[in-house]
C-alpha cells in the first residue's frame, strides 16, 4: 500500500465516518497509519487458526433465579 | 520536619508515634510544592481544603485513640484522570473542562483515604494518557526534576515527577503502554503496574478498556508496597478487575533470591536498549545472580498487536469529539487518535486474538523462570520537544520509541517493578529496570526489587532543585 493509497483511504473512511479532515489533517494522518500498516502486516503474516478466540473482554454478569422465578418458566 | 528525607512509611510512623502531626507533613509538602513546582508543573490541581480536613481527622482519630491506617498522614497525589470528589476530571484535556465535576471518589482514591492518606491534589499528564512524555500543550510540559530541560515521561508524567522532586512521596498513575513505568525510568522513582487487573479502575477516565492498569509510583520500595497493598480489594462493580482476593506483599519478604531463577531479556529487548540501559540491566542481572539470556515469545508482534488495539479502541472513544472539535485535542496526539479510529477492524480483531495466543506463550515462559529482567526505557530522558531516537544505529520517532521496553510486558498483564538506577554514562539521569513476574505474582517482583534495594544498586535520589 504506497502513501496515496493510505491517502484515498483516510479521505473515504473519514467521510464514512463523519470526521472532518483537510488535505493538511489527512496527509498527517495517512502517515501515522502507514506505520501502523507496517504492524499490521506482521499481524497478518502471524499464523492463527481458525480455532484461536480473541483475548476475553465480555462476560455475563453473575444472574440468579430464584425459585418462585424458576418455576414460572 | 523536612518531606524530602522522608518517605511514606516512615512518615506514617511519626505520625503514628506523635512524633508529628499529619498537618505538619502536609504544611510540609505543601512549602514544597510551592517551591519547586512552577518549575516541574506536575501539578494541574491542589485540593488543600480537603487534604486540611484529612489531616486533621488523622490528627483528631490519634488524639482519641483511634486505629490508625497504614498510610496514616502520608500526603499524596493522583493523575488527573482519577475522579476526586468535586473537581472535574481533566484526563489532561480541556475538553473535559465542561464535564461536571465528579461526584465521588475514584475506587482507588477510597481505598487511599480508607488507609489514611491525605489527598494534596491531580497531577499532569498526556492528553488521555496517549503519549509517553507529558508534554502536554494546554497544561505546559511536565520538567523532569533531575533536569527541567527534559521530559519526566508519560502518560504519568506529573505522578512520576511529583515524587522525584520531593513533593510528595506517593502518587497514582495509569500505565497501558508503559505509562507509570516509563516516567518513573525517567525520573528515577519507584513505579508499580501491577498483574492486568488486580486493581480497580472504577471512578478513573478510561483510554483502553482493554489494557488499562493502575498503579502507585513512591520514593522508596517499602512505599511502593504499602500503597499497593492499601489499594488492592475485589471490585465486582469493574468488568475489568479480574482480582478475587487481597494478597499482601508487606511486610517485604527478607528471603533473598533463595529458589527463584532469574533471568535477562535478550533479542528484541537488547537490540531496543541503548549501551546505558544495558549498563543497568547488567548490574541489576549481577546483583541477582542472572546469567542466562532468556528470548521472550512475539515481543515485535505483541507491541504491534497493543498499538493498533490502543489506536482502535482511543479512537473509538474520542470518536465523537473528532467529529465536532477536532482543534480542541492534543495536537500532539489528535492526529493519532483520528487514525486509530479509521483503522480497518481486521486489525484489531487479529490483535486481540494474538494477545490470547500470546498470553499462553508467555505464561509458558514462566515455568522456567520467575523474574525476568529488562530496562524499563531504551534510554535516560531525552530533551523536551525531541523528535527522532537514534537507538543502536536505528531512528525511531522518540514519543512512540519511549515504549518499546513495557508494551510488550503490559500486554501480557505481567507485574513489573520499576527500579530506580544509575547509570554512568548519562550525566547523572536516570534509567529503571523493569523486574518482571508471573500474572498474580507480585510478591516475587517486590522480593526480587528488595534485593536491588537492599544491595544499594536500586534507590531513587531526590532532585534539589535548590
Amino acid at each position: 500500500m504506497n502513501e496515496a493509497d493510505v491517502l484515498n483511504y483516510v479521505h473515504s473512511t473519514a467521510t464514512l465516518l463523519g470526521i472532518p479532515v483537510d488535505d493538511e489533517r489527512a496527509r498527517r494522518v495517512a502517515s501515522h497509519l502507514q506505520r501502523t500498516v507496517a504492524m499490521a502486516a506482521m499481524l497478518d503474516a502471524a499464523n492463527l487458526p481458525a480455532h484461536a478466540e480473541l483475548a476475553e473482554i465480555y462476560c455475563p454478569a453473575p444472574f440468579n433465579f430464584n425459585n418462585d422465578e424458576r418455576n414460572k418458566l | 520536619m523536612n518531606n524530602i528525607a522522608l518517605d511514606a512509611p516512615s512518615m506514617a510512623a511519626s505520625v503514628a508515634s506523635g512524633q508529628t502531626s499529619a498537618r505538619a507533613l502536609l504544611e510540609s509538602c505543601i512549602s514544597r510544592i510551592e517551591a519547586t513546582d512552577a518549575r516541574v508543573n506536575a501539578f494541574t490541581d491542589k485540593t488543600l481544603s480537603r487534604a486540611f480536613a484529612e489531616a486533621d481527622a488523622v490528627d483528631i482519630g490519634r488524639a482519641s485513640g483511634q486505629a490508625l491506617g497504614p498510610l496514616a498522614g502520608v500526603p499524596y497525589a493522583v493523575k488527573n484522570l482519577f475522579d476526586i470528589d468535586g473537581v472535574v476530571t481533566l484526563a489532561g484535556s480541556t475538553i473535559n473542562r465542561n464535564h461536571a465535576a465528579a461526584t465521588a471518589d475514584a475506587f482507588l482514591v477510597k481505598q487511599m483515604k480508607a488507609a489514611g492518606a491525605v489527598l494534596v491534589g491531580a497531577l499532569n499528564m498526556d492528553e488521555y494518557a496517549y503519549g509517553f512524555t507529558t508534554e502536554n500543550t494546554h497544561y505546559g510540559p511536565c520538567h523532569n526534576p533531575h533536569d527541567l530541560s527534559r521530559i519526566a515521561g508519560g502518560s504519568s508524567g506529573g505522578s512520576g515527577a511529583a515524587v522525584a522532586a520531593g513533593q510528595v512521596p506517593i502518587t497514582l498513575g495509569s500505565d497501558t503502554n508503559g505509562s507509570i513505568r516509563v516516567p518513573a525510568s525517567l525520573c528515577g522513582v519507584w513505579g508499580l503496574k501491577p498483574t492486568f487487573g488486580r486493581l480497580s479502575r472504577r471512578g478513573t477516565y478510561p483510554f483502553v478498556y482493554s489494557i488499562d492498569h493502575l498503579g502507585p509510583i513512591a520514593s522508596s520500595l517499602e512505599g511502593l508496597a504499602l500503597a499497593y497493598d492499601a489499594l488492592q480489594s475485589p471490585d465486582p462493580l469493574d468488568a475489568g478487575c479480574h482480582a478475587l482476593d487481597i494478597q499482601p506483599v508487606m511486610p517485604l519478604a527478607g528471603t533473598g533470591m533463595d529458589g527463584l531463577r532469574v533471568g535477562v531479556l535478550g533479542g528484541y529487548f537488547h537490540d531496543h536498549a541503548s549501551p546505558a540501559a544495558r549498563e543497568v540491566v547488567a548490574l541489576a542481572a549481577k546483583t541477582l545472580g542472572a546469567k542466562e539470556e532468556v528470548i521472550w515469545p512475539d515481543a515485535a508482534l505483541a507491541r504491534s498487536a497493543a498499538f493498533i488495539i490502543t489506536a482502535s479502541e482511543g479512537g473509538s472513544l474520542h470518536l465523537n469529539d473528532l467529529r465536532t472539535r477536532a482543534d480542541e485535542f492534543e495536537p500532539l496526539s489528535v492526529d493519532r487518535f483520528m487514525a486509530g479510529a479509521l483503522q480497518p477492524a481486521d486489525w484489531t480483531i487479529k490483535a486481540h486474538r494474538v494477545r490470547r495466543m500470546y498470553r499462553d506463550k508467555v505464561n509458558a515462559l514462566f515455568k522456567d523462570w520467575d523474574i525476568l529482567l529488562t530496562a524499563a526505557t531504551p534510554v535516560s530522558a531525552p530533551m523536551i520537544g525531541t523528535q527522532w531516537l537514534h537507538i543502536n544505529g536505528i531512528q525511531h520517532p522518540a514519543r512512540a520509541a519511549m515504549g518499546l521496553l513495557t508494551q510488550p510486558i503490559s500486554f501480557a498483564g505481567c507485574p513489573v517493578v520499576a527500579a530506580p538506577m544509575w547509570p554512568t554514562q548519562t550525566d547523572g539521569l536516570p534509567i529503571a529496570v523493569q523486574v518482571i513476574a508471573a500474572p498474580w505474582r507480585e510478591d516475587l517482583a517486590f522480593r526480587a526489587a528488595k534485593v536491588l534495594e537492599g544491595a544499594g544498586v536500586a534507590h531513587i535520589k531526590t532532585a534539589s532543585l535548590a
